[in-house]
């Protein structure tokens, strides 16, 4: 039982432990102007100028002491707000409770709420894919545009007066939303709708007039708030659904809204929105004009090429048929020469053969016969005779000799066969 | 996108080739004059549809513009 007496000879008085404790606590730095967050509960402002609460969240809570005059107190803090403190934990020695002592103390804006549902948002967005969609190509020449703005507002005006700047007349249809307040982010989904109603084919033919080809959704700058409903899920989503491809044209430059991640073109203000979709229209006739001139400078200058080469054509053509001609005589001519010594060629052949025919005739002619020693016996009518058979007893007859002929008369007659 | 808005691009880049192709020459009389034509052919279609770019402006409140979508989709 010694323990026992150690213990109260040692024992502490709870007053100095708690007060050792306190030193412990308000020494550590994590403990100090620390930035805390949650909401108030059993808030209280006392006519001494202390203010007390509790700070709490679903998973803890501490009470928490506002010194008069320490900090200002924004006066739309009340039970239940959701406030970030900087405060340093304290021990109430006298009820040896732990507290904080608050050094400033500020309402979370609904902006940071807000700024949090964004992030989400985009977050979601990304998950889904819809940030890296392939988009809608804006069209180069827009028919019809849709414009989705505040009736009157002053972004509208400077689009129109940019407009009719560039394209003077260009077909348009403005529907007036409201673009900020609690009715904003319908009437901008609704407006949206309208538009894509109005780029239905069977629509417009209705309204005598072409589709909707392209949408500009968007206002001038204002504060964060005034802009958020482009930072809301329906009218992003709206937008993301839409046919026609959508310019989101919302605020001022630095501003960057869910509605241009998602949109087919971000424009930086409503009147740059404007500047990238509206073409210029003398310059489009502008273009066209240098076409056509460049065209026709071009096809003149082929054609006279043309031309040119017809002349060049032409002119060998003439000397073509004497050239030809000429060839052709020379060909004759050359021919005719072929010809000639050809025929002579042929001619002096003829000769010889027919000196040699005239020898051998010569040599058979019946005169020579004749000149040798023979007679040739003919009838009296000319027959030559060269058989005994035939011959008459009586029948005159003519011997011819070479140097003349005597007339004779057959006395007999005898064939060799008789003989033998 | 309508189909009218591919063409006037179309017809643009068709006009650069031909264009073109006749500064650079060397072409017959035949090929001359038929891309000339086209040529011609595509400087009209490109101004026609810029004409037909300027038309109406409606400035109406969301209400009026869903009243009169209504009475058309009937």
């Amino acid at each position: 039982m010694t323990g026992r007496g150690e213990v109260t000879t040692g024992a502490l008085p709870i007053g100095q432990f708690v007060k050792l404790v306190k030193q412990t606590v308000i020494r550590d730095p994590l403990f100090k102007n620390q930035a805390l967050r949650g909401e108030v509960t059993q808030w209280k402002q006392y006519a001494s100028g202390h203010t007390y609460f509790s700070l709490r969240d679903k998973d803890g809570q501490m009470r928490a002491v506002i010194w008069k005059g320490r900090c200002a107190i924004d006066p739309s803090i009340k039970e239940g707000s959701e406030v970030v403190v900087l405060a340093s934990l304290d021990l109430y020695i006298q009820r040896g409770e732990i507290q904080l002592n608050v050094e400033r103390i500020e309402p979370v804006s609904i902006l940071g709420e807000l700024e949090k549902a964004k992030r989400l948002l985009v977050e979601q967005l990304r998950k889904e894919g819809e940030l890296d969609r392939p988009r809608h190509m804006i069209p180069p020449l827009p028919r019809h545009i849709a414009i989705i703005t505040g009736a009157g507002s002053a972004a509208l005006s400077d689009m129109q007066r940019l407009i009719e700047n560039r394209w003077p007349g260009l077909r348009r249809t403005v529907i007036g939303v409201l673009v900020q307040g609690p009715r904003a982010t319908e009437e901008i989904v609704r407006g949206l709708a309208a538009a894509r109603r109005l780029s239905n084919p069977s629509v417009a033919k209705k309204r005598g007039e072409p589709p909707v080809d392209l949408v500009i959704v968007g206002r001038g700058g204002g504060s964060p708030e005034d802009l958020w409903a482009f930072n809301l899920e329906p009218v992003v989503r709206a937008i993301i659904a839409s046919p026609v491809p959508v310019v989101s044209a919302v605020g001022h430059e630095s501003d960057i809204l869910v509605s241009d991640l998602v949109a087919d073109l971000r424009a930086s203000t409503p009147s740059d929105a404007i500047e990238r979709v509206v073409p210029v229209l003398p310059e489009l006739y502008y273009l066209l004009d240098e076409f056509e001139e460049r065209l026709s400078v071009a096809s003149r200058r082929q054609i006279h090429d043309s031309k040119q080469l017809l002349s060049i054509l032409h002119a060998r053509l003439r000397v073509a048929p004497m050239a030809g001609l000429n060839r052709a005589k020379a060909k004759v001519l050359a021919l005719s020469s072929r010809i000639q010594i050809s025929a002579h060629q042929s001619l002096g052949l003829q000769a010889t053969r027919l000196a040699h025919f005239e020898a051998s005739l010569s040599a058979i002619h019946p005169q020579r016969v004749l000149e040798r020693g023979y007679s040739m016996t003919q009838t009296s009518d000319g027959a030559v005779l060269s058989s005994v058979e035939g011959l008459e007893v009586g029948q005159k007859i003519i011997l011819n000799f070479a140097d003349g002929s005597a007339d004779a008369e057959i006395k007999n007659t005898h064939t060799d066969e008789e003989e033998t | 996108m309508s189909d009218k808005k591919q063409t006037y691009t179309e017809a643009i880049q068709r006009l650069e080739a031909i264009v073109a192709t006749l500064e650079r020459g060397g072409l017959g009389l035949d090929e001359t004059l038929k891309l000339y034509e086209e040529g011609a052919d595509l400087l009209r279609l490109c101004k026609t549809e810029l004409t037909a770019a300027e038309g109406r402006l409606n400035e109406l409140q969301l209400g009026e513009i869903e009243a009169e979508l209504q009475t058309e989709e009937q």
